[in-house]
């Protein structure tokens, strides 16, 4: 259950950042909701997984499917480049920052 | 100034993860509370300008390198070959990310430009 917490919490992160791009377009109140809640209840799953997955591990996971799935979502749904430099050097980031955090 | 707003959140970064691992009063946990809130903020700011997934991935590994570096420096933690390693992997993807996206930029306001006419 608790991995399924674990991805729960990843796309939290995924729609959050699609809900910044779609308040941007329109800066409301009901709009600015669709930040904080996904956000909020992917921090709740978070904590949730890790009571059963090792800290380092649910960290990484979360860290890595959420910026990857941020990135794919942005290239899909908001036009944002796929030259393959952009992809190589996201792929920098997110592997260095998934490393980092299974190492602690 | 996008790209100062991703650097200011990914440092208000490491203060609220640091306020969420030490704090332990009502002031501390407010302290922290807001500092979260100035971060998204910032994040917000820079998705006006630099395409999201961009800034949510370097907001990520900025604040992933941050936080390695100052606990090595401030909390006494050792940093071992590998963390290096792995802050080199994250610095060289910034800097080529922010190369090629100032690129990328000037070509899309010289196609809105040739669009408008």
């Amino acid at each position: 259950m608790a991995w399924i917490y674990l991805i729960i919490a990843s796309f939290g992160e995924i729609f959050g950042v699609i809900g910044i791009n779609y308040y941007l377009q329109r800066k409301t109140f009901q709009r600015l909701l669709f930040v904080i809640l996904p956000f909020g209840v992917g921090f709740v799953f978070l904590s949730m997984a890790m009571q059963e997955i090792p800290l380092g591990t649910a960290y990484a996971i979360w860290t890595g499917l959420g910026a990857a799935g941020a990135v794919l979502m942005g290239m899909i749904f908001f036009k944002e480049s796929t030259s393959w430099k952009r992809i190589f050097f996201l792929l920098c980031i997110i592997t260095g920052a998934v490393g980092l955090k299974i190492l602690h | 100034m996008a790209w100062s707003y991703v650097l200011f959140a990914a440092i208000v970064e490491i203060f609220w993860v640091i306020g969420l691992r030490y704090s332990n009063s009502i002031v501390e946990w407010l302290g922290t509370i807001i500092m979260i809130i100035c971060s998204f903020y910032f994040i917000i700011k820079a998705c006006e300008k630099l395409p999201s997934g961009t800034v949510y991935a370097v907001f990520t590994g900025a604040g992933a390198a941050g936080i390695v570096i100052v606990d090595a420096s401030f909390f006494g933690a050792a940093l071992s070959i590998k963390q290096l390693l792995f802050v080199g992997l994250i610095i060289v993807g910034v800097i080529g990310i922010k190369l090629t996206s100032d690129n990328e930029t000037s070509e899309k306001h010289v196609h809105t430009y040739k669009g408008a006419e």
